[in-house]
């Protein structure tokens, strides 16, 4: 049921002479005339940046990096990994020991979880100390923290799939100290463990978490965390001249309501109320 | 630019002056009971109905889901009397350390039977303060955790660190072959010892609910959490 027309085909006479390219061209033209695919990779990649946008700002992509690889990583580690009591341990030396590069992808897996937990960090303070998370982006600081708390999670329940003497007690400990929480938590830790022992539902419940739950959970905020970042744009750095200019007029108005003890906010002034500025009040009478 | 009234119509005042040409009449809004917000047209109801059935495929989804994931987590944990040996075994001012089997071998459960003060107490080896094993040290006649420092008595009463409460025990009884009771002043060596369910003490020695590691059985917080059904 086609409800648009075609488009006319390129003509042969224009665009590149390169076979190759043009049999490129020709693909995503295709796609594109179905699902308009340029045209969002265009908004999500082209976008305009503020002066002083530096290499303070990649630390987000770094992150998603680092999870990807993580994610590489993790999907190759679980081919080998059996999670039961008896035979993690073992599969885990089998990988580090026997498999080819086996040491190698488990200790990108391992080193690269302490990287994310860095450099989620470093992104946080980014975003904290250049003022990233006021108006309008507070909901992107939102998603933000929901995925540093997942990255953690991430940290714990990978953490005990060693299942070594040193994994074992720490995630004990870690478990017991979730089950501190008022009220729910000691519900949090017998639901986390499985029951009131750490035991081999604890080792297969800790494994669904950290490769089902909790990635596709990132996945889906990293998304939104994502949208929200091309749709807003990036912040202003804090010295920028736009920038103080505004928040000193706003500021200055904010003062001047004060003094003149008049309502003042972002919203306009709704039809029929006194106008806060009292500039504009003697301009319009 | 002036223009003259030609009667004594009204007439309106625009940018551009007074509009005196044809008018449309106002035409009469016919009576639409869709318009009434209390009226239910087919497309509410509709909606109301899709809504309501994805909410109810959506519960049929994720209650069995999250009761499977969930439900049994929150139980307490099973117990039974466990014959842990006859009486001979525990001599009269020893400490015997003995491994339960939990549901984790890791877990290295394990009980201290103290046999002093004419008295038999199973002492738990888990630390109160976040659950890592005590060990039971002769020398100073005390348990220590690994962990963070938490140090008891031979009575496992808290003397240093950490911990909130003393060490938890366990049910403990002497029974004869009969499978009768027997007071500790009338054990026979070839009597069996029983041990039970766990169980919290408080500074005094007053017995509790079993509480988790961490949490307090006295004060404000203990009747906040553990808030177990």
């Amino acid at each position: 049921m086609a409800t648009t027309e075609r488009p006319e085909p390129t003509p042969k006479n224009i665009g590149p002479k390169n076979p190759a390219v043009q049999a490129g061209m020709g693909v995503v033209d295709y796609v594109d005339d179905r699902t308009g695919v340029t045209t969002g990779a265009k908004w999500f990649m082209f976008r305009n940046i503020p002066r002083g946008t530096s290499w303070f700002q990649t630390l987000g992509f770094t992150a998603m990096a680092v999870f990807g690889m993580q994610a590489i990583t993790g999907i190759m580690l679980a081919m080998y990994y059996k999670p039961e009591t008896t035979t993690a341990h073992a599969s885990i030396a089998h990988i580090t020991n026997d498999v080819t590069w086996g040491w190698l992808v488990r200790g990108m897996h391992k080193w690269g979880a302490s990287v994310m937990i860095v450099i989620v960090f470093l992104h946080m303070g980014r975003v904290f100390i250049w003022g990233a998370y006021k108006y309008p982006r507070e909901l992107t600081w939102l998603t933000g923290a929901l995925l540093l708390f997942m990255t953690m999670m991430m940290g714990l329940t990978g953490y005990l799939l060693v299942w070594d003497q040193k994994a074992y007690w720490a995630t004990v400990v870690a478990v017991n100290i979730t089950s501190q929480a008022p009220i729910v938590g000691p519900y949090l830790g017998n639901i986390l463990r499985g029951g009131p022992e750490f035991g081999p539902d604890t080792l297969s419940r800790f494994y669904s978490i950290h490769m089902l739950l909790i990635p596709g959970g990132i996945a889906t905020f990293m998304a939104i965390h994502l949208f929200l970042v091309s749709k807003l744009g990036i912040a202003e750095p804090p010295w920028s001249k736009r920038r103080l200019a505004l928040e000193r007029d706003e500021e200055d108005a904010k003062r001047r309501a004060a003094s003149e003890r008049i309502p003042f906010g972002r919203t306009p002034v709704p039809a029929g109320q006194p106008a806060p500025d009292p500039v504009r009040v003697e301009a319009d009478s | 630019m002036e223009y003259e009234h030609t009667s004594g119509a009204p007439s309106e005042s625009t940018e551009l002056g007074h509009y005196q040409g044809p008018r449309a009449a106002d035409p009469e809004i016919p009576a639409d009971h869709s318009d009434d917000p209390g009226y239910q047209t087919r497309t509410r109801f509709l909606t109301m109905v899709a809504v309501a059935m994805g909410g109810v495929m959506t519960a049929a989804i994720l209650v069995p889901v999250i009761g499977f994931a969930v439900a049994d987590s929150v139980q307490e944990e099973d117990w039974r009397w466990v014959d842990v040996g006859p009486y001979s075994d525990f001599k009269e001012g020893s400490t015997t350390s003995l491994s339960v089997t939990g549901p984790s071998p890791e877990a290295d459960r394990r009980v201290f039977l103290r046999n002093r003060d004419k008295e038999l107490l199973a002492i738990w080896n888990r630390c109160a303060h976040l659950g890592c094993p005590t060990k039971y040290s002769a020398g100073s006649d005390g348990y220590v955790c690994p962990c963070h420092g938490g140090a008891y008595d031979s009575r496992g009463l808290v003397t240093a660190g950490p911990p909130p409460r003393p060490l938890d025990r366990l049910d403990v009884k002497i029974v004869d072959a009969k499978g009768r009771r027997v007071p500790y002043e009338a054990a026979r060596p070839v009597d069996r010892v029983l041990v039970g369910k766990a169980y919290s003490i408080d500074a005094q020695e007053r017995p509790f609910k079993l509480h988790p590691p961490g949490d307090p059985v006295d004060g404000t917080l203990s009747y906040l959490f553990p808030f177990i059904p």
